[in-house]
């Protein structure tokens, strides 16, 4: 049985290609001699630089965290470039037909068409390839509702107020080991701010690519929802199928301003390496974002790819009335480990937040949930409740629930609730009974599990997820 | 590292009994332990000030000192004063099958079967069960012959005076098929420190009944553990209750070593003023078939703060365990504080297991209604907090222990609702 | 009896569950149309032949034969035996949280359309079929939506087996003790569900413990089980005969439990 459902999981990495793109990639190699050079690509300001530089100094003084259930090598920095780009991006290209057909193949590969007319409708994309921004389609039409979508190394010199107010405000530069690294040496992401009372017209998505061998990508991505706005953004993000393990440090920071909301959905999709653990991305990602008054933050993810990750999207809920939201779905199978959750701070009165995560393991991998919920003294009345659901396929692998609660408000409630289950044999037959073969039953199952979260996703995004666990009947009937 | 445990440390060293292989191997792993900060997982929320602070001394005059009477229950007393096991307490003639010896007196081949023994069950990361390994010098063995029932239960009693520091041990065995019931109990006053560990070795078929009373409360610092070896077809049903202190910290691990072993976990504990109550309980699921339910309740008023984390581990052999935690806090102020983590860590596919925690506070509706019933909001809010409470305290397996925590817990409310 | 082809010809079949022999030389031979029921006190492998005939991991056959429509049922897979018309309405249905019933039975549909070679049914014909099948074994359209199973109370999860019965059409149903757990309000609503299905080209075998579901399935065939082999065979008079005189009579050391149940 458990091998019947390891072969219905066990499906292929199809985004492992590598492009055959001519790069100019940095020597591997981490002094401030770099950072200087990566703020002199992107022909940054003296203050973008200083910050990278402080950021570097930090990070000096700072340990790599141990405290997560993952266990890999200890990573060498000096042997990771932190900078790689395109040749034919150096002279920026102004339009779509500039930009090199190869990288525009790469991307409809991957099933994101960039050539505007083939692009589903009502979604923008800002395409990341390893550390430039390629292109970033419908700004124009964005430009008309005020809406600013662009890469962050625009931002920083377009929009400089923006960036300096808002950049390291919710993520502070010394926050985490990662988050300090990628401060000092972030390369490119997006920068998205929704103007007062906005509603934003279309889908926001960033699709980030690794392709260059032996790059780290340290992506930076800051949402701003002015008072009232309200915005959906996806994420997307793979890599090449290589033996070495690559590092990915993102940051995200968010923030909502009174009565605004960001919805911000992501399908983890890197390269998780082989079965016997060779190669795949560490995924170390800082995620948080900051809901002033009536605001609300709703984070959703599909975690199945990347050999280890380590990821906690929190909500900061500061204003009274906030909503914070937490849906995740983290698949591992192989021998990838994840251990993923998020944070629930409650400072404002009637604060609340809601965390369903799924957690799917199989092979020799691990999963964890990891979470804290806080509610701080003058969290009146606010609430939480948490329900964390493993299932484990198979007698290899490991399910784990590590969740924290803290509370110093009596009029707080917490409600906390884990279980732990796994595709039974008695589901499995009656499946089988009615005529679906073992891989469809089990994806079946799987998506059963997953339900809750599933529902969470924007339409067009659950397609990605569906491709990703199989859930092609969803939404087609009913 | 504290100078504190130096100095623990530079006292273990110098004693030579026959503890001394254990001693020097708890020493060794003390020397390259960190002293915890707030970094410490196992320390998160229990900062050590007040051991860092502690004036307690060991006090080598008599003291006489005797454990409080309960109505109703006839125990073997079984009394360390100030880290002294009493040995005068001890009734003269113990039951047949049951032996109760102080280490050192043993004879040879029991001791090097005592010595075996001791520190295997509970686990080397418990930074003060080291402590008591190589600080204990007064450790009672005691033992359950194959098949016997005691009728009468053991109460361990560890009684401070004033000022004083000690660290007792005892080791307890039941072999196959025995049964009995083991109270143990923290009597302490003004700024005295304690670890107190006692280890259960459990054979197959055999029951304990444990009782856990942690009523210290003011500046004493309370640290222990007791902790369970459960084999195949073992029970176990414990109750825990305990009162906080300036620091009061408690260890449980049960270890499911063989099949078909059954586990079961009551703890309450009522924290008011500034205490701290700190329980950390650990399941370990190492075989198949094993089931354990843990019920944890807390109610925290005033300043105290309560930590509690819950830990079921099931390892890859333990399939078909079935393993459950419920532990639900009552906040009662504003400037209380409720830290709690139920774990789970999974590596069996075909085991049932669960966790659930709530914190909330006392329920308001409830509180009305009474009030509506002419009952004063004070008296109301007793009426429910025992009400949460009192649920565990019917699932004691001993009437005369539940007759006489009954009114002590309900006294307790009374206090916390004047402040 | 007819010479017409048989629909599931089962011959000498032995079959154990962990070891334990339970199915000791059974034949059967059931031709399209006919409704044959399989009557016996509890642990005369009543339910286990439902498992072997249908697949079920754990249920080994050690000897013997099975077809169906001439075809060897024991060599194929679980999913192919249905896909071939085998239907096992479950004693007790296990639930499948999240999974929507009208998505798990659309699903089931497809994968027998296909095995066909017939295309899917498009999703507003296949939601039309489902909500008269729901209509038709009394059961709320609102189940379609919910999980499989999922919270479904004793009688509503027969009701359900009954309503995917309709939709996947099946050549030979076997209905594993469907009366168990139900009140006569509801014993008539499935009995009237199976009878509306009755035709000459589906078979059906009603394993039950008791006679009062033939008041309502009216069986062409009774076969008493009995460790593991059919003791007696006749029409459906035979079940009014157990009816009235029990099963002792027919089992040759009957145990003193077993009298009782």
């Amino acid at each position: 049985m458990t091998e019947q459902i390891d072969k219905a999981l066990a499906r292929e990495y199809e985004a492992g290609f590598v492009s055959d793109v001519e790069s100019e990639t940095f020597e591997p190699g981490l002094d401030e001699s770099v950072i200087q050079r990566i703020s002199e690509m992107k022909g940054e300001p003296e203050w973008m630089l200083e910050w990278r530089l402080s950021a570097f100094r930090e990070w000096l003084e700072m340990e790599e965290p141990d405290w997560a259930l993952v266990d890999y090598p200890k990573i060498d920095f000096q042997a990771i470039s932190y900078y790689s780009a395109p040749k034919s991006m150096k002279d920026k290209p102004k339009s779509l037909d500039e930009v090199d057909p190869e990288l525009l193949r790469t991307y409809e590969k991957l099933g994101i068409p960039l050539i505007e007319q083939q692009m589903l409708a009502g979604i923008a994309v800002d395409a990341v390839f390893d550390s430039v921004s390629v292109v970033t389609t419908f700004r124009d039409k964005l430009e008309e509702a005020g809406v600013i979508f662009c890469p962050i190394s625009e931002a920083i010199k377009k929009h400089p107020e923006l960036v300096k107010k808002y950049l390291g405000s919710v993520v502070a530069k010394k926050d985490n080991y990662y988050a300090a690294l990628n401060c000092a040496v972030f390369t490119d992401g997006s920068f998205v701010y929704i103007p007062k009372g906005t509603r934003c017209p279309m889908e926001l998505s960033t699709y980030f690519r690794i392709n260059e061998q032996n790059t780290g990508q340290f992506e930076r991505t800051l949402i701003i929802a002015d008072e009232g706005s309200h915005v959906s953004y996806l994420e997307g993000c793979t890599a090449p199928q290589r033996d070495e393990n690559q590092l990915h440090a993102a940051v995200v920071e968010l923030v909502a301003m009174d009565n605004a909301e960001i919805k911000y959905s992501t399908v983890q999709n890197w390269y998780p390496g082989d079965e016997n653990g060779k190669g795949g991305i560490y995924n170390f990602v800082t995620k948080r974002g900051i809901c002033h008054t009536s605001a609300k933050i709703s984070w959703t993810q599909v975690e199945t790819g990347s050999a280890v990750t380590w990821k906690y999207p929190s909500c900061i809920l500061k204003g009274d009335n906030s909503v914070g939201e937490f849906y995740s779905v983290a698949l591992t199978r192989g021998r990838q480990q994840a251990d993923t959750g998020t944070k629930m701070i409650h400072i404002g009165k009637n604060t609340k937040s809601t965390i369903i995560a799924k957690g799917i393991s199989a092979g020799k991998s691990n999963g964890s949930y990891r979470g804290l919920v806080r509610m701080n003294p003058g969290a009146d009345g606010a609430r939480n409740f948490t329900q964390c659901d493993s299932l484990l396929i198979g007698d290899q692998c490991g399910a784990h629930t590590f969740p924290y609660v803290e509370s110093r408000n009596p009029s707080a409630i917490i409600e906390h609730e884990a279980t732990t289950s796994k595709v039974s044999d008695e589901q499995m037959f009656l499946c089988r009974q009615r005529g679906l073969d073992p891989e469809k039953a089990v994806s079946m199952i799987v998506n059963g599990f997953c339900k809750e979260v599933f529902k969470e996703l924007p339409m067009e995004f659950a397609v990605e997820a569906g491709k990703l666990l199989e859930i092609s009947l969803e939404g087609s009937v009913g | 590292m504290s100078e504190w445990l130096e100095s623990a440390i530079t006292r273990a060293r110098g004693i030579n009994d026959w503890l001394a292989p254990k001693r020097a191997h708890a020493l060794e792993l003390l020397s390259t332990t960190k002293w915890p900060t707030r970094k410490t997982e196992a320390w998160r929320y229990t900062p050590l000030r007040s051991v860092e602070r502690s004036t307690a001394k060991v006090i080598k005059d008599v003291v006489a000192l005797s454990p409080v009477d309960i109505a109703g229950l006839s125990a073997i007393e079984l009394v360390f004063v100030n880290g002294k096991f009493d040995a005068s307490q001890l009734t003269k003639i113990l039951p047949e099958g049951l032996s109760i010896s102080l280490g050192q007196t043993l004879e040879n081949a029991q001791q090097a079967q005592a010595l075996n023994a001791f520190s295997t069950i509970k686990p080397e990361r418990h930074l003060f069960g080291l402590v008591n390994d190589a600080l204990a010098q007064d450790v009672v063995v005691v033992s359950v012959a194959e098949g016997v029932e005691i009728a009468q239960p053991i109460r361990i009693s560890s009684l401070l005076s004033h000022g004083a520091e000690s660290h007792t041990r005892v080791q307890v065995s039941l072999a196959a098929g025995s049964r009995l019931a083991v109270i143990e109990d923290v009597q302490a006053s003004g700024d005295s420190l304690n670890t107190a560990f006692v280890e259960y070795d459990v054979a197959s078929n055999a029951y304990l009944e444990h009782y856990r009373f942690a009523l210290q409360t003011g500046t004493n610092v309370a640290i222990g553990g007791s902790h369970f070896n459960l084999h195949d077809h073992a029970k176990m049903h414990s109750t825990i209750v305990g009162f906080g202190s300036d620091l009061s910290r408690l260890d449980t691990d049960i270890i499911h070593a063989g099949q078909f072993a059954d586990a079961k976990l009551n703890a309450m504990y009522l924290l008011d003023g500034k205490e701290l109550f700190d329980l950390h309980a650990t399941v370990e699921h190492a075989m198949p078939n094993g089931t354990t339910e843990e019920n944890v309740r807390c109610i925290v008023a005033d300043r105290a703060r309560a930590v509690f984390n819950g830990r079921i581990h099931i390892h890859r052999d333990a399939q078909k365990t079935l393993a459950e935690l419920n532990n639900r806090n009552l906040l009662m102020s504003n400037t209380a504080e409720i830290n709690t983590k139920p774990e789970l860590e999974i590596y069996a596919d075909d085991v049932k297991c669960a966790h659930g925690a709530t914190v909330a506070q006392i329920d308001k509706q409830a509180l009305y209604y009474l009030q509506t019933r002419g009952v004063s909001r004070s008296k109301a809010q007793v009426m429910l907090n025992f009400g949460f409470i009192n649920e565990l305290i019917d699932l004691m397996p001993n009437a005369a222990l539940a007759e006489w925590i009954r009114p002590i817990i309900r006294e307790r409310f009374s206090q916390m609702e004047v402040k | 009896m007819s010479n017409t082809k048989s629909l599931l010809t089962i011959k000498d079949l032995h079959a154990s569950v962990e070891e334990k022999q339970i199915i000791k030389g059974l034949d059967l031979d059931i031709k399209p149309g006919e409704v044959h029921a399989i009557m016996g006190p509890n642990g005369a492998g009543k339910s286990t032949l439902g498992y072997v005939l249908s697949g079920r991991d754990g249920y080994s056959v050690e000897s013997g034969s099975v077809t169906l429509n001439g075809e060897d049922l024991l060599e194929m897979e679980t999913e192919d035996r249905a896909r071939a018309g085998l239907f096992l309405a479950f004693q007790y249905p296990v639930e499948i949280p999240g999974v929507s019933n009208l998505e798990f039975l659309k699903a089931s549909v497809d994968a027998q359309r296909e095995a066909r070679g017939e295309d899917a049914i498009s999703s507003a014909d296949f939601l039309k079929e489902a909500k008269a099948a729901c209509k038709q074994v009394n059961l709320p359209v609102a189940f379609l939506k919910r999980g499989v199973n999922e919270g479904f109370s004793g009688g509503e999860k027969k009701r359900n087996e009954l309503m995917q019965m309709l939709l996947l059409k099946p050549k030979l149903c076997i209905l594993d003790e469907t009366d168990s757990g139900l009140d006569i309000d509801a014993l008539q609503v499935v009995a009237e569900g199976v009878n509306s299905q009755r035709s000459a080209d589906r078979s059906f075998i009603v394993v039950t413990h008791y006679q009062r579901l033939l008041d309502y399935i009216k069986p062409d065939f009774v076969h008493v089980l009995s460790d593991g082999k059919i003791v007696k065979s006749g029409d459906a008079s035979l079940a009014l005969e157990l009816e009235a005189q029990g099963y002792a009579w027919l089992q040759k050391e009957p145990a003193e439990d077993e009298l009782e149940g």
